[in-house]
């Protein structure tokens, strides 16, 4: 299974008042160009932060379902992260990791997602429930369940490397994307 | 003003007034030895603000950018030596995506420091911030510290730019050998 199948899957079992926030690179993209929403908050930057950020915001969001979509080279920057979720435990935090073994947008550089498993790691930090799919038709029978899971949870999706052709830029500014979701947060 | 209690030092209340008083309800933290005096005063004298703790200081920025996308005004306290690791986080995320936080930056590296390794970031951060365009001020006593505080965030949030304030040494550590006037 491709990323961008993986993101438009994932994005498919997604109501678009779900808060997400999604990490820096061809993630963001894929899901943008895919199915943007206001209530989807793209990170341009500071890789490695999208858990923390979904983090601040199941703090003060409880009643929201909060989704972070991020990629294994970024949550291996910030492995910190993982541990601050699982102490502070909000029930409403969902973190789907695609998890391609590489840094996908800068040229396939391989991480060491291939021998670290990271939804293991999510799991011995205290994330509730954590799970693995491997293929398509794996991630379509997990998604029907891992959204009723009480959070934290993690779902780790195994995807190739390799980026889909011709997909687009998140083309709101950054200010823009901030008051737009801050607005679908807060409304 | 909530009532402070008796053996924490003066400017540490009024840090903790100042933050109420421009109405952030929210502080990410990473711990110094300065900083547990206002984490203390908070604890006792401000339950309506949440303290929330981070693995390190740029994580704690992320989490407040969370907080503000969520419809908080954050505040964030750290260590002079934690805005080395939160750089990226402050110059890729809320700058451009005008996210602001109010900064309290305990100060090491200048008078009275014992420590070298904390002597080159401490002297550089006031240019750092010139040079990343975060203004910034400075508590000089106990008597400034609410007002300066409270400046300082009203600024943040409603110009939606981070401002810090700096805490300096020649304040803070005086609780250390609790002068009378402490």
């Amino acid at each position: 299974m491709t990323r961008a199948e993986a993101v438009a899957r994932v994005a498919d079992a997604m109501p678009p008042d779900w808060l997400t926030i999604v990490c820096n690179g061809m993630i963001g993209r894929e899901l943008y160009t895919h199915a943007d929403a206001p209530s989807r908050f793209y990170m341009i930057g500071s890789m490695g932060l999208a858990s923390s950020i979904g983090l601040g915001l199941a703090i003060v969001q409880p009643a929201r379902t909060i989704v972070v979509l991020d990629g294994d080279g970024n949550v291996l920057m910030n492995m910190g992260a993982l541990g601050s979720v699982a102490a502070a435990s909000p029930a409403n935090f969902f973190h789907v990791v695609f998890d391609n073994h590489a840094h996908g947008s800068t040229g396939d550089q391989c991480t060491i997602s291939d021998r670290v498993p990271i939804e293991k790691v999510a799991a011995a930090a205290g994330y509730r429930r954590t799970m693995r799919a491997h293929s398509a038709g794996e991630l379509d029978h997990t998604l029907t369940k891992f959204f009723r899971e009480t959070g934290p949870a993690m779902l780790l999706v195994e995807v190739e490397r390799g980026n889909k052709p011709g997909i687009g830029r998140v083309e709101p500014s950054p200010a823009e994307l901030t008051a737009r979701f801050r607005l679908s947060a807060i409304g | 003003m909530a009532r402070v209690t008796s053996d924490e030092p003066r400017w540490a209340s009024g840090v903790c007034a100042g933050v109420h008083a421009s109405e952030s309800g929210d502080v990410v933290y990473v711990p110094d030895n300065p900083l547990s005096h206002v984490l203390r005063i908070f604890e006792t004298a401000f339950r309506d603000v949440r303290l929330v703790l981070a693995t390190r200081e740029e994580e704690a920025f992320g989490i407040a950018a969370g907080l503000y996308l969520g419809g908080r005004k954050p505040t964030v306290m750290l260590q002079s030596s934690g805005l080395g690791n939160s750089l990226n986080a402050i110059t890729s995320l809320l700058i451009p995506c005008q996210i602001p936080v109010l900064m309290v930056i305990s100060m090491r590296g200048d008078v009275g420091e014992w420590n070298s390794a904390q002597v080159p970031m401490g002297r550089s951060l006031p240019a750092i911030l010139d040079a990343i365009g975060i203004p910034h001020s400075r508590v000089e006593s106990a008597e400034d510290a609410a007002k300066t505080v409270q400046v300082a965030g009203e600024t943040a949030f409603g110009t939606r730019m981070l401002h810090a304030v700096l805490l300096l040494r020649t304040i803070t550590s005086r609780t250390q050998v609790r002068l009378e006037s402490d």
